[in-house]
Formats: structure tokens, C-alpha cells, sequence
């Protein structure tokens, strides 16, 4: 993808434009963006040595496409030339576009991955929409001539091309429902899908009388000239192998208003926690049951690939599959990776990359390359370079690194699955085996294994149980079918269970041994809440599980009904409930699940696709964003957490051998606060706009936080006006030594937000990521809850406390930590009405007496029945 | 031409020519306020004053290279056009500078020229747009026509040509920069790019010969 430079006058300026331009795109499709603009932030000016800096920060074999405002700008950007490495300012282009224009329509096509030179072109007519607009409102005849002379040269008669079959054109009629019309965000959606299919696709009027002048569908200057406003008709015509594909794709769009209804539906309740929406609803029915909780015929999948088929050709032919496969391959990826950035989240969608990267991986690919090239087949060059591969993986000392090598397994099934397929259709020339073709059309793996696994396989529902669950493949299960997945191995933090969950399928995993006698078709349960499995359950133990999954469904249906009701207890004692959010889409949905507020924003997640740090601006934007989408809740911004095994892309970090013991969280910034202290000045300006909280992360002791705060007030000043009064400023208790210094650490604070899944790795001294310790990693081990209740007792009396770990997500652990004095918990979001209403259902002094409890038992398995007796004795209640 | 120019004599007409445009930001300010945006006085001050420190902080090992730190700070600090205008004229000045190991009369006319070429190519400007170009351009003829009775004289001449030079923009009609949209409005004034040219080559007259 192209690189972007904005070079103005004004920093701000450009700051704002590469705002506007950035909200035209998906942030996961964001093309690099950096500017040289101004002299500081304040002084007018350009420096070209800044530009030459910000060329080489975008630059990129595809190239840099630069855009100036005007006077010194542009010799700044030329001189700028002169200064870079001949080779690398050979692929730049400094674009004469209107600046704002150009660079809108430049970062909406530099998104698809076009060519530098197309981008240039399409910048170029950035004014077109302007021009066309104001020419049509100021000469209303001329226009009207200029129309009807377009429609008599319109080449091709699509009135009547209704699909015809020899090969030609096909169209259909979309209506434009949004209130804006086809505006600039919408179209660039439009834009953005069309370039994925080999189609080419024009737009033409049909509201009056003949079609009018046909734009390209693929260009946004011609997209946005349409002037399509609502209620208006559209012929969409496409022609190439793929235009069927196109126009249906086009046809979803349109039927979802352009994904313009979500943000602007009043009603919000885009979210259904349910997840049981009707087929047919992409978008809404990619969500598991959430109740953690599943009954019926396993699916067992075998994770491998036979390859025992496969019919190498001659070395020529196997190098050109390779590359084939791993173009494919790739290919799917990259629309995966899209798909869940829409569907699950950025965060989600993120694992692909790392799969992309072993596709361009050199050290992969020459190696294959030189095996092939000896006489190999091509499936066997791969299969020995990525078990190669593998093994170096898990050597690896770090568990959390290790876990990695379920990327390159997942790469593996893909590549083979894919090899397969090609020499199945090789074969098919000659042999007609249009079964096997079929079987691995699904290179997900599941389908696959599904339908190969004999045994009459998939009726119905079924609980997916595999070795492992890699991230495409709890991407792509369809939530239909699968109503659980246990795993035998890999740990609850791998790549696929992150995804599993954040779609709400039930999960049970390390299942291990237990698994031995499961068979395809076995029918198994399990509650991922109680980590139980039944293998082959008795009539009677079926119906009881159904009737708990029931009666948890019930449970959920009120609690969603009543989810916007406060969570007070029977006793009058009033408990916070928010979500923890990572977008403003999760603060959309937690607003729906009757989260009042956040209780933690990760700005490292919500910024984490950047290559260079978010701006001031930028920030704030972002914050006032989440605020708004949470209506104007309070919203708790966590400072970047990075370090640890979440590194940010413009943040390079030098290895550490120790790094969630290293320079994590607040700790990073000692050395170079300018990043955090930019992040401080956004804080302060959106908390001049709207209720905000601030709180740092990885605090160890109340000399950091002295630090921190002066950090806050010299962001404050920045602005020349001192720290917000309404801004409550807190830390995060994640360390022992913090909790244990609780009440001088909080001393100056408005609130503590006790980040339990921290806190408990550091107080087990046992790494969270590490399979082999998950029975270590609890967050209900009595040691861990004495320092929660040593938080809670220690802090200044008028001092908040609040949860914003996973374990506050569990109803009944919600239960025992409003025991132990906590009174805000922030939750993931679909898990706000289960706990508010769970809170509700309960009293303060019966949550202390199960806390007093809780603090004398001696292991956490003693707590967690503790909790499943709660849980039991309340549904017998019921 | 038995005296060569010294990098103390460089030095001294830079710090001369920061001098004088500290004393005349007003004035250029003024001038640019009535036909561009108002900076050119305060620019120049600027990227001069950072000039200054740059000589003072920093020893240098030969003409070019200082004159390509001096285009390189100008660059990064003036802000307006007159940053790449006057950053390029002073790199490509040092450029023609490298290698040479006795600057003289000739030594110098050959660096102005390249120095100017450079701005021409850099603004893409052409005699009578009024711009800085209308003061060199005489400054460089008249230069060249007085180089034989050496530096002093070649200097003052061609000092004296970019004060004629200058005076003519006034009745000019700009056609580049932020003063060719005032388009008939900007004839009446005196283009303040032509001002600070003069004033450069004034400096050069009293420091380098």
C-alpha cells in the first residue's frame, strides 16, 4: 500500500485533514499517513528536511504520494526530493490536488491497495465533486444540456440488461436510503468493495427518466459526482468474471444502508446479546449463544491435512502451485482479516497479520523455493520448511511466544489445503472428481473436516472439539452450527479462544485426556463457567444441561430487558456497572447492554494500528467519539499500557529478557514522556467536553504517580489552562506492591481500578500466556481476593475502587467482589445485564458473607465451588 | 587576486546580513503585509538569528560545508517560501564552493550564479514576476562586468545593480507567490524578496571585500 505525506502550512491543518480523510476508510485499511506541517505547533511554515523525513517514514516499495497546501509548500516538497536517496524519490509523487480533496480520495483509493499512479490520478480529481456540484447549482441549463447529451452517448442500453448470459453485462437496481444520500463516507464503502472483485462496475441515475451518465463505480471522484441522494434509484452494471459476485456484494451493502443505519439508528440497540437474530443478517449472526454453556454431537476435526492424494507434476508445475497457493491463500486471508475487523473487532482482526507475514516471509519462501527447485513437490517443500519453522516456535522460553505456533500450523493447513486443491483441479482435467474439488473449496479447515470425516458427520448443532483453535477457524465457524468448541490443548489465551469468546461461543479448554474417548458424533457438554465436561451424559444429564442453558437464556432475556436499569442490590447498595471498551463500535454495544460508561478505554488497542503516534487532535477526536457513542457517560481512559506482550507499532521497544517485569505500562515513558504527555493533553481536552476519568497503568509505587500527575498538569498547560476540574484521575492497582501500598498510593487520587488479570499473574508470579500454568493464572485464589479486600479497606475513604479485570465479567464473581468493597466493575460488554442483573438479585451483607468466605478458603478451586453453590443454590431458588 | 575569501569573512557576512534584517524586520514585514502575508521580515529574522548560533556553535572544515549547514537550518526554520528559496541558493552556493581551494573574484561570481540558479529553479520564477529573481538577475551582470577590477568592486556593483533592480518590482505586477493573487492590486509596492536579496549582496559588499 502507497504512503501518504501532507505537507501544509499549518499543523493543525493538516492534523485535521488527516483526521477527515482517516474516518473515509476502516483504520484496519488505513494507508500510512504522516505530515510535515508547520514549524511547530503554533508557527505557520514548511521545512523540508520535515518532509523529506516524512517521505521516509511512509515510504514503502509501492511508493509515496505527497500532497502540499500552497506556496513554500511546494518547493519545500520538491526540494524535499532532492534530499532523499535518488531510488526512493524515483517512487515519489508530489501531487498539484487541492489538498483536503485530494487527499480524501487518495487515502480512500491508496486503502484498496491501488497503484501509486492511480492514486495520483484519482487525487488529481479530487475536485471534480465540487466543480460538478456548484456548475449544476449555478447553471441549471447548461447542466440540464450537458445531461441529456450524456444519456444519448451512453454506449451500452442497460435498460433492457436485465442479466443476460451470453458473458455481457449484468445490473441490478439499488435504492439509496440514507438521509444524506450516497455521500462521501458511504461511497468510499462502496469504492473500497467494488475494488476487491474483478468486475468492473458503473453507477448510473434512474430516478428521472433515462439512465443518466455512467460513473465508475471505483473511483470516488466519480462515486461522490453522482449526486445519489435519498430516495433516489441507481443501475448498478458490472461486466468481468466477477461481476455477479460484485453486484451481490453491492446489493448487501446497499440493503444495510452503506452501514450508514448502525450509527445513525436512534434506538441504538444495534447490539443483540442474544446473538439470535434470523439468518441472513451477516453481520448480527456471527454471535455464539454467550452463555458458556453447550450440549450436542461433537464435530471432531483432524487438524491435519492428508496429503496422501496429492499428485506432484513435474518441478515446473509444482513451483507455479506454490506460488499460486500462496497468492491464495493470502488472498483469503486478507478478505478474513477484513471480515473479522468488521464483524469481531481490530484487535481480532490483527492475528491475520501476522499469518500474512509468514506468506511474504523470505525465510520461508526461498527455502520452499530451493526445495522445489531439487525435485521436490511443492507440498512436500512446504510441509518440511514450516515443521522447520514450528519446531523453532516451540523452543522458544517464552510461553506466550510459543503459543505462536498455531499461526504457523494454521498458515500450514491453509497452504496444503490449498495445494491440494490445485492438484485436485489439475487432476480434474483428466479425471472428473468434482467431489474432492468440492471438499476443499473450504480451506477453513472445518468444512473440510467436517465433510471428509465420514461417519455421516454434521446434523445439525454441534460442539466443535479440536487438538487446537486457531484464529481462522473460530473466525470462520458458523455460529449456526457450532454451539461450543473444546480444545485439548493450547491454553485459554491463544488467538483462537480471543476470538471464540469476543463471539460469544462457548469454550472449554485444555480439555486434554478427557477427550480420548470422543468419537465423531459423541455427544458431549460442558460449562466453560465451571470448566465441567460430560462425555456421553445420560438422558437425565442431557435435560438437566439443556435446562441450565434454558434458565440461563431466561436469565439473560430478562437481564437484557432490564439492562438499563441500575444494578442496586436488595440492600440499597448501588454498584457501577461499565464495559470495557476498545472502539467506539464496543462502546455502541455496551451502551445497548446498559453499560453506564467505561471503565476502561485501551488507547493502546484503539490506536494500535498506527505506524506513527495518534496526534493530539486525533486523540481527542477519538475519546469525544467513545464518550458520545457511550451518550456522555463517563468514560475511563487508560494511558497507553504497552510493553509486556502488547508492543505498539510507533512505539519500538528494545527487547527485554523479563518484559512483563520490564518497562510495561506507565514504566516506558519515564524515558520519554512525550508520547504519554501528548495522550495527557488529549485526555484534558475531551474532559473539557465531557465526563472523563484518566488512569495510568503498571503503577508500583506513589512516587510514579507523582510523576504521572505532574506529567497530567504540564499536558494541562499545554493548553494554557490547568487540569480540568471535572477530570477524576486514577491508577491501576496491578502490581502487589501497589496493592499493598494502597492507601498512600491513592493519597491524591479521585479512584483505583484493580486490573485483576495483572495482579494475578504478579502475585502468583505466573505468567497468564503460559499453558503449562493456567492452573496457577486465578484470579479467585485467596491470595489474590486478600489484596483486592486490602484495596478496598485501605484506600481514603471518599476513593473509589473498581475491577476492570475479566474476572469481574462472571456474574457471581461480580457477587464476591462488591463482597470485598469494590464498587465499579467494568465488564466486556455483552456481560453487563448478566451481572447487573445477577447484583440485582442479591444483597451487600449476603456478597460480604460469601467475601468473608472466600477470604478463608485455602486454594481457588474452594472459591470457585463457593461460587457454583451460589450459583446453584439461586437457581434452585428460582 | 592575492587575498581569498576566508570562512571568517563568510562568517562575517552572515552575521552582518542577520544584523541588518533584525533591523529591518519592520520593513520587511511591512512590505510583505501589503501584497503576501506578513512574515517575510519575521521569517528571515528567524532562520538568520538560527543561522548565527549555527556559526557560533560549530567550527567548520571548509566554505561548502558551512554554507550547506547554513542552507539546511534555513530550510528547517524560515517557514515560508523564502526558507527553500534562500536554503537552496545557499547550498547550491556552497556546492559550487566544494573543492575550490582559494575563493576569488571568479570563485565567488561562479557561486552567486549557481546559488541563483537554484532559486530560479526552485520558484520557477522568470524576470519581471516580480520576485528576489528581478534583484539578482542585474546583481549577477553587473557582478561579472566588475570582476576584473576584483571582489571590492565586483561586489559594490553588483550591490548597487540589486538596489536598482529592487526599486523596479515596485512597478511590477506579481506573478508569483502569495502576491500574484492580489494580481493589479500588487503593483505600487516593492516586493520584499527583492529587498532581502539587496540587502544580502550589500552585506557581501561590506564584509567581503
Amino acid at each position: 500500500m502507497i504512503g501518504i505525506v501532507v505537507v501544509s502550512h499549518s499543523r493543525p491543518l493538516a492534523n485535521a485533514a488527516v483526521a477527515l480523510a482517516s474516518e473515509m476508510v476502516d483504520a484496519t485499511d488505513l494507508p500510512r499517513i504522516a505530515t510535515a506541517a508547520g514549524l511547530d505547533e503554533a508557527t505557520f511554515g514548511t521545512d523540508a528536511a520535515a518532509v523529506a523525513d516524512a517521505v521516509g517514514a511512509v515510504d514503502s516499495p509501492d511508493g509515496v504520494l505527497v500532497l502540499v497546501d500552497l506556496g513554500s509548500a511546494i518547493m519545500s516538497a520538491e526540494m524535499a526530493l532532492e534530499f532523499l536517496d535518488p531510488a526512493l524519490a524515483e517512487r515519489v509523487v508530489i501531487s498539484s490536488a487541492p489538498l483536503v480533496e485530494g487527499l480524501v480520495a487518495a487515502v480512500v483509493l491508496a486503502s484498496t491497495g491501488a497503484a501509486l499512479a492511480a492514486v495520483a490520478v484519482e487525487a488529481q480529481a479530487g475536485l471534480a465533486a465540487k466543480q460538478s456540484h456548484l456548475q449544476h447549482a449555478e447553471t441549471p441549463a447548461a447542466e440540464r444540456a450537458d445531461h441529456g447529451d450524456a444519456a444519448a452517448v451512453c454506449e451500452s442500453p442497460e435498460k433492457e440488461a436485465a442479466p443476460p448470459d451470453e458473458g455481457g453485462a449484468v445490473s441490478i437496481e439499488i435504492n439509496i436510503a440514507m438521509v444524506h444520500g450516497l455521500h462521501a463516507r458511504p461511497a468510499a464503502k462502496l469504492v473500497s468493495l467494488v475494488r476487491r472483485f474483478d468486475a468492473s462496475v458503473s453507477l448510473a441515475h434512474l430516478s428521472d427518466g433515462p439512465p443518466s451518465r455512467r460513473s465508475d463505480a471505483a473511483s470516488l471522484s466519480q462515486v461522490a459526482t453522482l449526486n445519489a441522494r435519498r430516495g433516489d434509484r441507481l443501475l448498478v452494471t458490472a461486466t468481468g468474471s466477477e461481476a455477479r459476485e460484485a453486484l451481490a456484494a453491492v446489493a448487501e451493502l446497499a440493503s444495510r444502508e452503506f452501514g450508514e443505519a448502525a450509527t445513525s439508528s436512534a434506538d441504538g440497540v444495534t447490539a443483540n446479546p442474544l446473538g439470535r437474530s434470523g439468518a441472513g443478517d451477516g453481520a448480527s449472526a456471527s454471535t455464539g449463544s454467550g452463555l458458556d454453556m453447550a450440549v450436542g454431537p461433537a464435530l471432531v476435526l483432524e487438524m491435519e491435512v492428508d496429503t496422501s492424494g496429492y499428485m506432484p507434476g513435474e518441478t515446473a508445475r509444482e513451483a507455479a502451485r506454490s506460488v499460486a497457493a500462496v497468492d491464495a491463500v493470502a488472498k483469503a486471508l486478507t478478505a478474513l482479516r477484513a471480515e473479522t475487523a468488521r464483524r469481531i473487532g481490530l484487535a481480532e482482526a490483527e492475528i491475520f497479520d501476522a499469518h500474512l507475514a509468514l506468506l511474504s516471509d523470505p525465510d520461508l519462501l526461498d527455502p520452499v523455493k530451493a526445495g522445489i527447485a531439487v525435485g521436490n513437490s511443492a507440498i512436500e517443500a512446504w510441509q518440511r520448511r514450516l515443521t522447520e519453522v514450528a519446531a523453532r516456535f516451540e523452543a522458544l522460553d517464552d510461553a506466550y511466544q510459543r503459543e505462536r505456533v498455531q499461526d504457523v500450523r494454521s498458515v500450514e493447513r491453509r497452504l496444503l489445503s490449498e495445494l491440494l486443491r490445485a492438484g485436485a483441479a489439475d487432476a480434474h482435467a483428466t479425471a472428473a472428481d468434482a467431489h474432492a474439488t468440492a471438499a476443499g473449496d473450504h480451506s477453513t479447515g472445518v468444512a473440510t473436516a467436517v465433510a471428509g470425516g465420514g461417519e455421516g458427520a454434521a446434523e445439525g448443532p454441534g460442539i466443535v472439539v479440536v487438538p487446537e483453535l486457531d484464529a481462522a477457524t473460530a473466525a470462520t465457524l458458523d455460529v449456526e452450527q457450532v454451539t461450543g468448541i473444546v480444545t485439548r490443548q493450547g491454553g485459554a489465551t491463544g488467538h483462537g479462544i480471543i476470538v471464540a469468546k469476543s463471539r460469544g461461543i462457548p469454550v472449554l479448554t485444555d480439555a486434554g485426556e478427557r477427550l480420548d474417548t470422543v468419537r465423531q458424533g459423541t455427544v458431549v457438554g460442558f460449562d466453560g463457567r465451571t470448566g465441567q465436561l460430560w462425555i456421553s451424559p445420560d438422558d437425565e444429564q442431557v435435560t438437566r444441561i439443556r435446562a441450565e442453558i434454558e434458565s440461563r437464556r431466561q436469565n439473560r432475556r430478562v437481564a437484557v430487558q432490564t439492562a438499563r436499569q441500575p444494578a442496586v442490590t436488595r440492600d440499597g447498595c448501588r454498584i457501577t456497572v461499565t464495559a470495557n471498551v476498545t472502539s467506539v463500535d464496543d462502546a455502541v454495544a455496551g451502551l445497548a447492554n446498559g453499560a453506564e460508561g467505561s471503565g476502561l478505554v485501551r488507547t493502546e488497542v484503539l490506536f494500535g494500528a498506527m505506524r506513527t503516534p495518534p496526534s493530539v487532535e486525533e486523540q481527542t477526536q477519538q475519546f469525544l467519539a467513545i464518550a458520545a457513542a457511550m451518550d456522555g457517560q463517563p468514560i475511563t481512559i487508560r494511558t497507553w499500557d504497552v510493553g509486556g506482550d502488547k508492543p505498539l507499532r510507533f512505539l519500538p521497544q528494545p527487547e527485554e529478557a523479563n518484559p512483563f517485569l520490564g518497562e510495561r505500562g506507565l514504566r516506558l515513558f519515564r524515558r520519554q514522556p512525550g508520547v504519554l504527555v501528548d495522550q495527557l493533553q488529549a485526555v484534558c481536552r475531551a474532559a473539557r467536553e465531557t465526563p472523563v476519568q484518566v488512569m495510568f497503568p503498571m503503577v508500583s509505587c506513589p512516587a510514579e504517580v507523582a510523576w504521572a500527575l505532574d506529567c497530567l498538569a504540564q499536558a494541562a498547560s499545554r493548553d494554557g489552562v490547568g487540569v480540568p476540574d471535572g477530570l477524576h484521575v486514577g491508577v491501576m492497582i496491578e502490581i502487589p506492591a501497589a496493592a499493598l501500598a494502597a492507601g498512600r498510593i491513592a493519597a491524591d487520587l479521585d479512584f483505583v481500578s484493580i486490573g485483576t488479570n495483572d495482579l494475578t499473574q504478579y502475585t502468583m508470579a505466573a505468567e497468564r500466556g503460559n499453558a503449562a500454568l493456567t492452573h496457577l493464572v486465578q484470579a479467585l485464589d485467596p491470595s489474590v481476593l486478600r489484596l483486592v479486600k486490602l484495596v478496598c479497606d485501605e484506600v481514603p475513604p471518599a476513593v473509589e475502587v473498581a475491577v476492570c479485570g475479566d474476572v469481574a465479567s462472571s456474574p457471581t464473581s461480580a457477587i464476591l467482589l462488591a463482597g470485598l468493597g469494590v464498587r465499579e466493575l467494568s465488564v466486556v460488554g455483552p456481560a453487563v445485564p448478566e451481572v447487573k442483573s445477577a447484583l440485582r438479585r442479591t444483597s451487600l451483607s449476603h456478597a460480604e458473607a460469601l467475601g468473608r468466605q472466600a477470604l478463608q478458603a485455602g486454594t481457588a478451586d474452594e472459591v470457585k465451588s463457593l461460587l457454583v453453590s451460589l450459583l446453584t443454590d439461586r437457581e434452585a431458588r428460582a | 587576486m592575492a587575498e581569498a575569501l576566508t570562512l571568517d569573512a563568510f562568517a562575517r557576512w552572515l552575521k552582518q546580513f542577520a544584523e541588518t534584517v533584525h533591523d529591518n524586520v519592520g520593513l520587511l514585514t511591512d512590505l510583505d503585509s501589503a501584497i503576501g502575508d506578513a512574515d517575510h521580515g519575521t521569517n528571515m529574522d528567524r532562520g538568520f538569528k538560527a543561522v548565527v548560533s549555527v556559526l557560533d556553535g560549530n567550527g567548520f572544515e571548509s566554505p561548502d560545508a558551512l554554507f550547506k549547514k547554513v542552507g539546511m537550518t534555513l530550510v528547517s526554520t524560515v517557514g515560508g517560501a523564502s526558507g527553500p528559496l534562500y536554503g537552496t541558493f545557499f547550498l547550491r552556493f556552497g556546492s559550487a564552493l566544494q573543492g575550490v581551494e582559494a575563493v576569488g573574484t571568479q570563485e565567488l561570481g561562479k557561486a552567486l550564479r549557481a546559488g541563483v540558479e537554484g532559486i530560479v529553479t526552485r520558484g520557477k520564477a522568470e524576470l519581471e514576476d516580480k520576485t528576489m529573481y528581478d534583484a539578482w538577475a542585474p546583481a549577477l551582470e553587473a557582478f561579472d562586468r566588475a570582476a576584473p577590477e576584483g571582489t571590492a568592486a565586483a561586489l559594490a556593483a553588483a550591490a548597487t545593480a540589486a538596489g536598482e533592480g529592487r526599486d523596479a518590482t515596485t512597478d511590477m505586477l506579481a506573478r508569483k507567490g502569495r502576491a500574484s493573487y492580489l494580481g493589479e492590486r500588487s503593483i505600487g509596492h516593492q516586493d520584499p524578496g527583492a529587498t532581502s536579496a539587496t540587502m544580502l549582496l550589500e552585506s557581501a559588499a561590506a564584509t567581503l571585500a
